[in-house]
């Protein structure tokens, strides 16, 4: 077995990776005009105040220093505190990163379930009805600004139909809460055996997850499209169908050398979605990570900025490689 | 005259295989035009508030509705392309224009030996740097340190999209430099750098310029999730995503005038601008541009008198 050696190679790569994004993320977020200690204790407070706060901040030391005593703090797990919400980093984010990993992660299936079936149709009656759906799909899902569909699904189900729950966080005010155990809501509530706050979770769930599945459903679908196209035109294809093979088994054949690019995008998307949802986040006061940074940005607090891409390229680089491996297992050529 | 006939008829055609190609440049130049013309076309001014006249819904009076301070929704919609074709078409052609060049240079010295190789090498992990950052956040950071202004707008999308261009010249450039003719050019005493930029770099452009008008499209997206979340084009002025961040209190009470008609012009300006990627794509792709051009003449030929017989003929 050669799969070990193999991911410890990939950590080794990751690490000077990381450092590059918490080097490049520090020295953006100290750049941002605004003094943390002079927000904190708003326009009223005394010079010395600000001096004798900025001193315990840690802020009278020069960057490279500041950089350093970040780093040594890192390896302690330490991710600093949080001006905003007066509380360690590493605990918001530890609140916050399962908010947005449940709806990024169910709005990825929704967008699975709709890009790659609509892919498929569409790759075999080229000039079919659904072919034609499929492709304007495909080109128009892109278009889409998916915090202005968040407003529009919004307008519908809630303010028009009544159908949906008003878009205010991720759970009734009047419904308790689970015991948090995973931090994703609808999980917590089903080992609890909740019902009551499960319905709550889920129905909070249904327009975001519909809004982050509708628009990038659009890329799935167009990566299964063209490659099941290109699998279907190519020499393997076309000889089975001169040997009279069925046609079904000449499309799970070609599905199944279509399946690493359709794997690829959806990774690519999944990193890319822990950061992107934060428009959807916002407009459904989610209180999920992205959002959180984005406040950070926007107040001058470094450390849930510096918390949350370092989580987010984390988590990342692990989708890529969990992708790799799953390529080892569903792609032949690549184990040897 | 008879050269726009000809060009007319051409267009027609295309029209006529490939319908969609010719909605996407439709769109785009309706938006172009809106911008340009909005002061003719515009009833209202986009800045000056009605304070009387707040949250009218569409009427004749108002087209689009008026918003929550009582500007008129329609005028400030034809002038937003304005500033967010701007700001896009601007910083896409930065992003591409300096994202191309450096990659030219990494990917011509991405292999031998010496300190070049080491610098494409370095230039490369930056870029993977740059690339795991998640982008909004980048954008955000890069905006809120610069000082917000409309020029900052521009440098954040050049700069988050800059990693794009560099790798798509890159990959081009490795598999040109391998060409006879870069040898000859090299054989014949031009310098490196005139090499790539009159040999290497103008056969190497075609992925470019089909990503350039999709590219487009993202920088209006991106653009106006900055202003939506406060982070880009500030208030009074009109622009597509700080208008839907002002309606979006209203269209939770059940006015959805104020940010549906900017987001819907949003989404079809960007809808038009990959359409025109598209064509583009098409035609820098052989296999696309032959299949193009077969349809093309299929059309041509039924369209002259008794091509129906000639080609029933020439189909056995």
């Amino acid at each position: 077995m050669t799969i070990l050696p193999y991911i410890g190679r990939r950590l080794l790569f990751i690490a000077p990776q990381l450092l590059g994004i918490v080097l490049v993320s520090f020295f953006l977020v100290k750049s941002i005009p605004g003094d943390p200690a002079v927000l904190m204790l708003g326009p009223t407070a005394t010079p010395e105040a600000i001096a004798s706060l900025r001193s315990k901040l840690g802020l009278d030391h020069s960057l490279p220093v500041q950089f350093w005593i970040y780093l040594k703090d890192l390896a302690h797990g330490d991710l600093g505190t949080s001006w905003q919400t007066t509380r360690p980093v590493l605990e918001d984010l530890v609140q916050r990163f399962p908010a947005t990993l449940e709806l990024v992660t169910l709005g990825l299936l929704v967008a699975v379930l709709i890009g790659v079936p609509l892919g498929l149709a569409s790759a075999f009656r080229e000039k079919g009805i659904i072919a034609r759906i499929a492709d304007f799909y495909g080109l128009g899902a892109g278009a889409l600004p998916d915090f202005w569909l968040a407003l529009v699904l919004i307008f519908v189900f809630y303010t028009l139909l009544q159908w949906a729950p008003a878009p205010l966080g991720r759970i009734d005010l009047a419904v308790i809460p689970p015991p948090p155990v995973t931090g994703m809501l609808t999980i917590d509530s089903l080992l609890a055996a909740d019902w009551d706050a499960f319905r709550s979770a889920a129905a909070h769930l249904v327009l975001p997850v519909l809004t982050l599945g509708l628009v990038n459903a659009g890329p799935i679908l167009k990566m299964t499209q063209s490659t099941m196209e290109k699998m279907l035109q190519s020499d393997f294809s076309r000889y089975e169908v001169l040997c009279g093979i069925p046609h079904r088994l000449v499309v799970r054949h070609a599905l199944r050398n279509a399946l690493p690019s359709v794997v690829t995008i959806i990774s690519v998307l999944y990193g890319f979605l822990i950061g992107g949802a934060v428009l959807v986040e916002i407009v459904f006061s989610w209180g999920g990570a992205g959002q959180y940074a984005v406040q950070g940005v926007l107040n001058s607090d470094l450390y849930p900025v510096l918390g949350f891409v370092l989580f987010s390229a984390i988590f990342s680089l692990f989708v890529y490689l969990m992708v790799d491996l799953i390529y080892l297992a569903i792609d032949p050529r690549i184990g040897h | 005259m008879s050269k726009v006939l000809s060009f007319l008829r051409i267009v027609g055609r295309i029209a006529r295989v490939r319908p969609r190609f010719v909605v996407g440049y439709v769109i785009v130049l309706v938006a172009i035009l809106a911008g340009l013309l909005a002061p003719a076309i515009a009833p209202y001014s986009p800045i000056e508030a009605d304070p009387t006249q707040f949250l009218e819904p569409p009427s004749w009076k108002h087209l689009f509705g008026t918003d929550a301070v009582g500007m008129d929704i329609f005028s400030r919609t034809i002038y937003a392309p304005r500033i967010d074709l701007t700001i896009a078409v601007v910083g896409t052609l930065l992003s591409a224009v300096a994202g191309s060049f450096i990659g030219a240079l990494v990917g011509y010295y991405s292999t031998g030996r010496g300190v070049r190789v080491w610098a494409s090498y370095a230039v490369m992990r930056a870029a993977d740097v740059l690339q795991a950052f998640p982008v909004f956040v980048f954008a955000i950071a890069l905006v809120a340190s610069l000082g917000q202004s409309i020029q900052t707008v521009v440098l954040a999308i050049a700069f988050v999209n800059a990693p794009i261009y560099l790798r798509l010249m890159r990959a081009q450039v490795m598999s040109i430099r391998e060409m006879r003719y870069v040898e000859a050019s090299l054989v014949a005493g031009l310098s490196d750098l005139r090499t790539i930029m009159r040999h290497i770099v103008p056969n190497a452009m075609g992925p470019v310029l089909a990503q350039l008008s999709i590219n487009v499209g993202w920088a209006i997206l991106l653009t106006a999730g900055l202003s939506f979340i406060g982070a880009g084009v500030r208030a009074p002025t009109p622009e597509w995503g700080s208008m839907i961040a002002m309606g979006f209190q209203n269209v939770v009470t059940g006015q959805w005038w104020p940010s549906v008609f900017p987001g819907l012009a949003l989404a079809i300006t960007v809808f038009g601008f990959s359409l025109v990627g598209l064509s583009i794509e098409v035609v820098a792709d052989p296999v696309k541009r032959r299949a193009l051009v077969r349809d093309l003449a299929r059309v041509s030929l039924c369209a002259a008198p008794g091509a129906a017989s000639l080609s029933a003929k020439s189909t056995p």
